[in-house]
């Protein structure tokens, strides 16, 4: 293979990385936005959304789609159940609410580990084999998941520029306080903003769970990465989680190609910390944290 | 003065001819792990040792130059942690005065919980994989399981030379363990005549293996080595190698995990791969074992069980042949002098001597496998000294 190939091929591996790491992040922000609260129990709805469509699709036979949708609806009213039972007396003190969820992290992640055990359980691929673009080889799987992505993104993008109630989310998101001026309910919005975010990360966990395999560790990676796309990015900023997030996936995906594998895991962590120290509020973030 | 000389004397003789009417217990340890990622193969060693135990016990115990002992398996989980495996080892010795602890299963835990078990003489019987476990000075330590040094270059060898391989690429976890085994590999490989031409290393965490994996196959690999990597993280990589078009060898030689990369890659991506098994299902002895596993504890054994119902029937052997249950320096010259052992394994002698300084590893038979339809089919029987 000569390099022109094999930058195609690691730009193209970028992108699809990319993209599932944005749908991570957009959830994670939006959490953050509503709420002004570092979730770090998003991992762990992203690991019970991967084990939510594993036993969709393998016990109960349902085919991926309708159990991505299933996964993603019982997530949100999950979420909002979370909220709005557990984390309601934190909704103006985000400090301890934060510690709120690392300890439901831990029960939710010890929950899983007794009830589904520890052992990785691997869920049926979605599709087998390669697809060609000239000498570039994508996995076929990859390209579904990619295009469910899209698709879960861009209905994301509809419901919050569209709809009334994705407006009025925005607008919490935006500025709290002129929010409730201007009338918007935060009774609804908190259980609903948090409902929405971890049903996204319940999403990506069901998209990826064919791909990758699925136990109750699966959530702790992704939320780093979440993280780390959402300092890029700007705590808090939609457009700048989804820059951010096909950024960090193209970055790892050069880098791998031409340094070593943990040289280029260095750097993304490097690249991070010069982005806090040269531009703390992240590439498109408002600075008000 | 009389009195309190008397009574300590009648303290002394009390338990002793209390005791000396009916069969006298004798404890095994098992520090094992019982919780968390290497919990099976912890109760499969545990349950190895209550195995030979309920064995010795049916025939109204064990036999020392006529006395009956009974044999009970006391066990504590070390959570494959190192500081947990010293409280617990510190506990069967001082506490419940074991001389014998079948365990630990991790290599940290087994150098940790040494220095107390060769200073007071206790034998231990661990699955620890570190080729410092075994030494010349550590007198009291013994292992069943054939490791990477015992089973890396004679099944290299054979699968070089029966499979045409010329290049292979492989990928390590990123820390010492990883570095070491890739190291021993390329040595491995070069002997046999084939290049370990592509390595990559990768943080433990890593899932997503395509980018690293686009780079070995763009040197031309012909076969992917998976030695060195969790049971999990193999399945990842053999899933997303096929994924991206890798028609090659996958070849695992170490590590029996067998089932669990199946679980992970499914059975489509697995055909044909050439997996490290220390069990033969079909051998009489090994099928005995299994049967009587499945029976007690209604699933089945995990691949390093049989080694430890050989260790610790190696342990009741050498016993009898030292006529005591306490002179622990007797019992273990007399281990190392036996030969020909008849195990559920199969003929079991100890080697060890040019590695390790000391022959206190246990010479096990042990197998290539190709994996045809899920299942493992053994292709090669192997001994240290090679395969055929």
């Amino acid at each position: 293979m000569d390099w022109s190939i094999l930058i195609a091929q690691a730009t193209v591996n970028g992108l699809i990385v990319g993209l599932l790491y944005l749908l991570m992040a957009i959830g994670f922000t939006l959490v953050f936005g509503v709420m002004r609260m570092v979730n770090f129990a998003h991992g762990e709805f992203y690991m019970l959304g991967a084990f939510g469509a594993y036993f969709l699709t393998t016990t109960l036979g349902i085919s991926f789609l309708p159990a991505l949708a299933i996964t993603f609806a019982g997530a949100v009213v999950f979420g909002a159940a979370v909220e709005w039972s557990i984390l309601k007396p934190f909704r103006h003190d985000e400090l301890n609410g934060m510690i709120a969820t690392i300890g439901l992290a831990m029960i939710l992640q010890n929950l899983a580990l007794m009830f589904f055990g520890p052992d990785p359980v691997s869920m049926p691929s979605i599709a087998r084999g390669a697809t060609r673009l000239g000498q570039i080889a994508i996995p076929t799987a990859r390209i579904y998941v990619v295009i469910f992505a899209l698709a879960v993104l861009c209905a994301l993008y509809i419901f919050l520029k569209k709809s009334k109630p994705g407006r009025a989310l925005r607008a919490v998101v935006e500025d709290f306080e002129i929010a409730s001026i201007q009338g918007i309910r935060s009774k609804v919005y908190y259980p609903l903003g948090f409902g929405i975010g971890v049903g996204l990360a319940a999403a990506a966990g069901a998209l990826m769970a064919p791909l990758f395999s699925v136990s109750p560790f699966v959530g702790a990676a992704p939320l780093l990465k979440a993280f780390m796309v959402v300092i890029l990015g700007g705590l808090g900023s939609i457009p700048g989680a989804a820059v951010a997030g096909l950024a960090l996936g193209l970055v790892e995906s050069y880098s791998s190609l031409f340094l070593s594998t943990s040289t280029a895991d260095m750097l993304i962590f490097l690249i991070v910390i010069v982005m806090l120290i040269v531009r703390p509020k992240g590439l498109l973030g408002q600075g008000e944290v | 003065m009389h009195i309190k000389a008397l009574a300590a004397a009648l303290a002394l003789a009390l338990p002793l001819s209390a005791t000396a009417q009916e069969a006298e217990t004798l404890k095994i340890g098992a520090l094992v792990t019982l919780s968390g990622a290497g919990a099976s193969w912890g109760q499969g060693m545990k349950n190895a040792a209550e195995i030979a135990a309920d064995e010795v016990n049916a025939q109204g115990g064990l036999d020392i130059n006529g006395k009956k002992y009974k044999v009970q398996v006391v066990a504590y989980d070390d959570k494959y942690q190192a500081n947990e495996a010293v409280t617990v080892a510190n506990r069967l010795v001082f506490e419940d005065k074991v001389k014998y602890i079948i365990g630990p299963v991790g290599s940290a835990p087994v150098l940790a919980i040494q220095p107390i078990t060769e200073k007071n003489g206790v034998i231990v019987i661990t699955l620890g994989f570190t080729d410092k476990a075994l030494d010349k000075d550590k007198k009291f330590t013994f292992r069943p399981n054939v490791t990477t040094v015992e089973v890396a270059e004679p099944q290299i060898t054979w699968l070089v030379k029966s499979q045409g391989l010329k290049k292979v690429g492989a990928l390590f976890p990123n820390d010492e363990t990883g570095h070491q085994i890739a190291k021993d590999l390329a040595e491995a490989y070069k002997k046999a005549g084939a290049d370990l031409a592509a390595t990559e290393f990768f943080e433990r965490d890593r899932v997503d293996f395509v980018p690293l994996l686009t780079r070995i196959l763009s040197k031309g690999v012909d076969a992917i080595e998976l030695d060195g990597n969790s049971p999990t993280t193999a399945g990842l990589i053999v899933k997303q190698a096929r994924e991206i078009g890798f028609t090659g060898k996958i070849i695992r030689t170490g590590g029996p995990a067998t089932q669990e990369i199946i679980n992970v890659a499914g059975p489509d991506s697995t055909e044909g791969m050439f997996v490290h098994t220390p069990v033969n299902p079909d051998l009489p002895s090994t099928k005995a074992y299994a049967d009587a596993y499945a029976a007690k504890y209604k699933h089945p054994m995990n691949g390093f069980s049989p080694a430890f119902y050989d260790g610790t029937k190696l342990l009741f052997e050498a016993m009898k042949r030292a006529g005591t249950v306490t002179d622990t320096e007797a019992i273990a010259k007399e281990m190392e002098q036996i030969k020909d052992f008849p195990g559920a394994l199969g003929n079991l002698n100890w080697t060890g001597q040019e590695v390790y300084g000391s022959n206190h590893q246990l010479n096990a038979p042990f197998y290539v496998a190709e994996v045809i339809d899920g299942k493992e089919v053994i292709r090669a029987t192997c001994t240290v000294s090679g395969c055929e």
